[in-house]
């Protein structure tokens, strides 16, 4: 089986039982007592149903060989560079409420300059604390766009 | 001369407007000539501005940058031999070639020009069939627009993907995520878990932020060292202006791309990229020298800048007139509009007129600005090919972030960005498109809308999208381009058998 017959067939499950779960919903959704008229549940149905018959046919198109199966260009991407992302990303959106912009973005930079390649110490030190603090002085005093300053709150005014 | 045709160009053509066209112009440029930054991500990182700037400015600015982004993406196609944007991938063709014999200002010079005239030509598109597009519009029903935006829906599947279903999945699930929120008809909360954020439903741009930002971000941990081969390259720019001779070539596959762009801009869903190469095969069809062709040939570079560049106001024709977006970036500005209040559509000419011409004649503007600061400012832009990309990822990534932050001053937006960013890795895994995705957030509750009314009025009766003219015809137009797409599926799969064979 194809690379992409693959990919489709593990696509179509997960679509299917996604379905199911949106159907689930769909059918739990309150009713409205106002005669001649639609149900806030009707279009989610429509889209039941066509998710349901295009997610069997994605199915079966990954367990019969009746489509173009070409798999495209991957791009590739060092795997350890996007856990390694992943896990950044993550420490970074939880610790953004806490922290605020300035600081949260001064650490989150300065690891992407890292997986992106840069190794000198120097440069990403200065480049995420001048970035991070031009782009949050320019969204809070130029645009006007009030950005949580976390930590730096008493600092920061 | 209506008045609002005048108060229009004058909203255009004020110091503010001009200035963030200028502004648009030059980021457009910047981040069209970058490879691994698309128009669309250009768009993301200014789109916090929109917030607080007027809607005239805003969408001045945005314009700017969609027009030079176009012609932006051309220079990395032939400095590099890496297009800027995928619409420049057929200008590399032979502006590379070009760039190799010592001719890269000749090439660049080219390029501009054919961009600036196809541009000019869609403006005159824009400025003639929008108004007269809007006023049939006007005549639409219920069903008519029902069936419109279903059309809009499957024509950008068809074109989208190389699979027909995985482009309806994609636009399925954009319309299931729509669900999300309250319902347009009785304000009835679903889908929302109790969830006070997720009451007003989940912003499209938002979930276009992560779709587009995410996957690139990655990308570029793949080539991370590209920009070190560029210097020795841009430096040897000489005189950019074309000549006469250049000029007089240019004639044909300016009349050639300049109609093909506009009317493809126009088709949902189409886009650049096939535009240029549309452009590009048939100006090499009635070229007197198609040997020229991919060795360097000057018309194989004006085609395609012309053609996609006169997608911009082709795409601009039904987003304005029926709001219905051409491409991300129309679907963005749709967004943009939508912040301030104003629903694009046949109303637009009818309740904002002054807006509606307003927004034609900043795209006017946006052309000329294109090509001058292009000319005037080419060798010190081509400099900006050199930033390395370990300060220009980052400085994206936390641009998006603010930029999702900023459209409600809710973090729970910027976490709803990243899911779309992995659900955008999942789908490019799956070889799924992204934009009928998109697009159908867009179109979405219009379509449930429309659909709903149409039915109440009719009491329950599917036939009334079959017995109204306009209707009938979409339904026919969305009917053809999806036998066209399973037709051309079919096709590819043939093709691909007898390879194997």
């Amino acid at each position: 089986m194809s690379n992409m017959r693959t990919r489709n067939l593990i696509a179509g499950i997960i679509l299917l039982v996604l379905c199911a779960g949106y159907a689930y919903l769909t059918a739990h959704l309150p009713t409205r007592a106002i005669e001649n008229t639609t149900q806030p549940s009707f279009f989610p149905w429509v889209i039941t149903i066509c998710m349901a018959v295009l997610s069997l046919a994605l199915l079966a198109q990954g367990l019969l060989p009746i489509a173009n199966t070409e798999t495209p260009k991957a791009i590739k991407v060092p795997i350890h560079r996007l856990v390694s992302g992943l896990i950044l990303s993550v420490a970074y959106f939880v610790a953004l409420p806490l922290l605020g912009f300035v600081v949260a973005n001064i650490l989150f930079f300065a690891g992407l300059m890292y997986l992106y390649g840069e190794r000198r110490p120097l440069r990403i030190v200065a480049g995420s604390i001048l970035i991070s603090l031009i782009v949050f002085f320019l969204f809070r005093e130029v645009f006007q766009i009030l950005l949580p300053s976390g930590i730096l709150q008493g600092v920061l005014r | 001369m209506s008045p609002n045709i005048i108060d229009g160009f004058s909203q255009a053509s004020q110091l503010e407007t001009i200035l963030a066209v200028a502004a648009g112009c030059f980021i457009g440029l910047v981040v069209g000539m970058i490879p691994g930054l698309t128009i669309s991500t250009g768009i993301i990182i200014v789109l916090p501005l929109t917030f607080v700037l007027e809607p005239e400015i805003s969408i001045a600015l945005l314009l700017g940058l969609y027009v030079s982004g176009m012609t932006g993406g051309s220079f990395s196609a032939i400095l590099l031999n890496i297009p800027g944007t995928p619409s420049a991938s057929a200008t590399a063709l032979d502006g590379h070639p070009l760039a190799r014999n010592g001719e890269a200002g000749r090439a660049l010079g080219i390029a501009i020009t054919a961009s600036f005239l196809g541009g000019l030509f869609s403006f005159l598109c824009l400025y003639f069939i929008a108004p007269l597009l809007a006023e049939i519009a006007l005549k639409f029903q219920s069903p008519d627009l029902f069936s419109l935006v279903f059309f809009g829906l499957t024509i950008i599947c068809s074109f989208a993907a190389k699979s027909l279903i995985k482009g309806l999945l994609s636009a399925v699930i954009g319309l299931a995520i729509v669900t999300v929120g309250q319902d347009p008809m009785m304000g009835t909360a679903r889908f929302t878990f109790d969830q006070v954020n997720l009451i007003s439903g989940i912003h499209f741009l938002t979930a276009l932020i992560g779709l587009f930002a995410v996957p690139q971000l990655t990308d570029n941990f793949a080539d991370m060292m590209k920009s070190e081969t560029v210097t020795k390259k841009a430096a040897n720019i000489k005189s950019v202006l074309p000549k006469l001779a250049d000029l007089k070539l240019m004639r044909l596959p300016v009349i050639v791309g300049a109609p093909i762009g506009s009317f493809l801009g126009i088709l949902p869903g189409a886009g650049g990229p096939i535009a240029a190469f549309i452009s590009y095969d048939y100006t090499k069809k009635l070229s007197k020298n198609p040997e020229e062709f991919g060795s360097g040939s000057p018309q194989g570079i004006a085609a395609p800048e012309s053609a996609n560049n006169a997608v911009t106001g082709g795409a601009l024709i039904p987003m304005m007139t029926l709001g219905i977006p051409g491409d991300p970036v129309t679907a963005i500005l749709i967004g943009a509009l939508l912040i301030h209040g104003l629903a694009p559509g046949p109303l637009l000419f009818i309740e904002n007129g002054e807006f509606a011409y307003g927004l034609i004649f900043s795209f006017f503007w946006a052309n000329i600005f294109n090509i001058v600061i292009a000319f005037i400012g080419l060798r010190y832009l081509v400099k900006v090919l050199v930033i390395p990309r370990t300060f220009l990822m980052p400085t994206i990534a936390i641009l998006c972030v603010i930029g999702s932050y900023a459209l409600r001053n809710n973090f729970f937006d910027v976490y709803v960005m990243f899911g779309f960013g992995l659900l955008g890795l999942a789908m490019r895994w799956l070889d799924m498109p992204i934009v009928p995705l998109l697009l159908a957030m867009v179109l979405g509750r219009q379509l449930e809308e429309h659909l709903r009314v149409s039915l109440i009025a009719s009491k329950n009766d599917v036939t009334v999208f079959f017995t109204h003219g306009f209707s009938l015809f979409f339904l026919c137009l969305a009917a053809a381009s999806v036998f066209w797409s399973f037709w051309a599926e079919h096709k590819s799969k043939q093709k691909q058998e007898q390879l194997e064979i």
